[in-house]
């Protein structure tokens, strides 16, 4: 094994396989950060880019490139870990290399198809081949077809490498979640000419895909990270996988139910809404007694500074984006005017970088750290690792600073569009133009911009780091599981 | 039925919604932090801090009109945040009691003193 250099061979059938999926994740998050930037722009000038590269299509790329950047972070992250927490080799790994280019072809057929072709005459050949319509889940119903026959076969090998190899709590509640994470998917694959019914399920898709699904698979790769980065025990690592599987299924299944307050469906969403959505932060409350415990009683050592770095930035982001920018609106008598405002894309940023985008680059981390022959990612890095603290400081401060700045645009709009003007086209043009909206918009896109730079450190970082670090990580055994091992490094 | 806030109310509600999470994680911080600790100043922070949660509680019901069923929720969200960080509490040091058993009950000054020698 060769420390410092970046060498296939230090890697399994399964981490080769995640690495594509892993560089594909970020050309896909640069994506959504340049049409992000384009959508800010577009804001302040909205003849910039008009007929050429609408905000409806800049908009969409960004949106869309997140949620599959994400799930190609996923993906790789399983992929990495599934030969070494199984004891085997995957079973159908070709078939999996077969999956990655079909689904990279597909995605790259379809985003081109979205910058040249963007829109049709909205009948089926259009649903079919260029857009389906529908926010969030615009891919045409071809893609929809591959993203469910790829992640079959993702399945089949997390189910069977796991089924021929051992399994564990751990795998065990993945390949559940997969179960869910293709069957959901499907929910958002038949129309209805009634919008209520269709967006009752196209919700399934987009509220339990996220707040359940994902939820969950970020749970696995988090009980896998913990065991890898801070030799953390298995049986207290899966002990707690299931707790936070109770309490995330408990509340965030019918917490769906907030999103059913405005499309046509019955009031009894309203109660169920408002109950479960109340109860949602209490699992994210209650981490943060287990956090406290641990980092109370156990000396922390880790394997990989900026992966846990992230991690605990993971905590953060997913505390404050879910639970107090969630909570701050999702009961129905104020969500009434803070719907589909800008508030809902303050939420949005931050939950979504801090539940998602930060565990998956924490797990880059990882897998660079191994792709270099395990090399030593502790203190006293060569450049004192300068390029990952500015690039997380960076990252963090221009995501919160977007946060804030839509949460006072939304504010503004929700009280003038909505509660004063009373929701009416003059109320929504009163609220766009009015300072608060213009001036937080400005401040958007300038944090934009300072999100933008902490990406470009980021990837210079992820190839660099490590690159000329001759000192390989401490390798301990963990007692209890002789044949995984955990790289340690002592903390400054 | 729903009676939507009013315009006068309109930041005492998302501020108190706010404030709510972010009362209920300072309590159950503070509540963990005192145990592990034995320092009973963090535990009466932390019942400060639960009481800022129940204000919270209380302004924002006010605020968003609750009635009836939706009282119920004020009193449940009062039940839960109160009983939740405590019961994660006792599930840490059960599922960690054979981890570290001269750890059942903590105390960090001594450890660290322990690290030090």
């Amino acid at each position: 094994m060769s420390v410092g250099v970046l060498d296939s061979r230090n890697l399994n059938g399964g981490q080769k396989l995640a690495v594509k999926y892993f560089i594909v994740a970020m050309v896909l998050f640069v994506a959504q950060i340049l049409f992000g930037l384009l959508a800010a722009v577009q804001f302040l000038a909205p003849g910039f880019l008009f007929e050429t590269l609408d905000f409806s299509v800049n908009r969409m790329l960004h949106i869309n490139a997140m949620i599959v950047w994400m799930l190609y972070g996923f993906i790789g992250a399983v992929y990495w870990f599934l030969e070494e927490e199984s004891g085997v080799e995957i079973v159908g790994l070709k078939l999996g290399e077969i999956a990655f280019w079909v689904l990279t072809a597909a995605v790259g057929v379809v985003v081109l198809v979205y910058l040249f072709l963007q829109i049709g005459a909205g009948d089926d050949t259009t649903r079919w081949l260029i857009n389906e319509g529908r926010e969030y889940i615009e891919a045409p119903r071809w893609a929809d077809i591959g993203i469910v026959a790829v992640m079959l076969v993702f399945f089949y090998n997390v189910a069977g490498t796991f089924s021929k190899g051992r399994w564990s709590g751990v795998s065990g509640v993945l390949t559940l979640d997969l179960v869910a994470l293709v069957g959901l998917y499907l929910a958002g694959m038949f129309y209805t000419t009634n919008v209520t019914v269709d967006h009752y399920w196209w919700w399934w898709v987009v509220h339990l895909w996220v707040e359940a699904t994902w939820e969950v698979l970020v749970g696995c790769i988090m009980a896998w990270s913990l065991m890898k980065l801070l030799g953390a025990r298995r049986k207290i690592v899966q002990t707690w996988l299931y707790i936070e599987v109770a309490l995330m299924f408990g509340s965030g299944i019918l917490g769906l139910g907030h999103h059913y307050f405005w499309i046509g469906t019955p009031e009894y969403w309203f109660p169920i809404g408002g109950f479960f959505s109340a109860l949602e932060p209490i699992p994210l409350v209650a981490m943060v007694v287990h956090s406290i415990y641990d980092a109370g009683v156990h000396k922390f050592k880790s394997t990989n500074h900026p992966a846990l770095g992230w991690v605990i930035a993971h905590t953060f982001g997913n505390f404050f984006g879910a639970g107090v920018w969630g909570f701050m609106h999702t009961l129905p008598q104020i969500n009434l005017y803070t719907h589909g405002t800008q508030w809902t894309a303050s939420h949005g940023h931050l939950s979504f970088f801090g539940a998602y985008a930060t565990i998956n680059i924490a797990f880059f981390y990882l897998a660079v750290q191994q792709w270099r022959g395990n090399v030593w990612m502790g203190a006293n890095l060569a450049d004192n690792g300068w390029k990952w603290k500015w690039s997380m400081v960076l990252l963090n401060l221009g995501v919160v600073g977007m946060t804030v700045a839509l949460l006072i645009a939304g504010y503004e709009q929700s009280f003038i569009e909505r509660a004063i003007e009373g929701s009416t086209w003059s109320g929504y043009f009163a609220a766009q133009t009015h300072p608060w909206f213009t001036q937080a918009m400005f401040w958007r896109l300038i944090f934009g911009i300072v999100t933008a730079v902490g990406l470009v450190l980021l990837i210079w970082d992820l190839a660099t780091i490590g690159a000329r670090e001759t000192r390989p990580a401490l390798v301990i055994e963990r007692p209890e599981e002789p044949g995984i091992k955990a790289a340690v490094v002592e903390t400054a | 039925m729903i009676e939507p806030v009013a315009l006068d109310d309109f930041f005492v509600n998302v501020f108190s919604a706010a404030t709510i999470i972010l009362a209920g994680a300072s309590y159950a911080a503070l509540l963990a932090w005192g145990k592990l600790t034995r320092r009973p100043g963090f535990l009466i922070l932390a019942y400060v801090s639960y009481g800022v949660l129940a204000v919270s509680v209380w302004l924002l019901a006010e605020t968003s009109h609750f009635e009836g069923f939706w009282r119920i929720i004020a009193g449940l969200m009062l039940i839960g945040y109160f009983a939740a960080p405590q019961a994660i509490w006792r599930l840490c040091t059960v599922t960690h009691a054979g981890e570290h058993s001269e750890h059942d009950r903590p105390i960090i000054n001594q450890q660290q003193e322990g690290e030090q020698s």
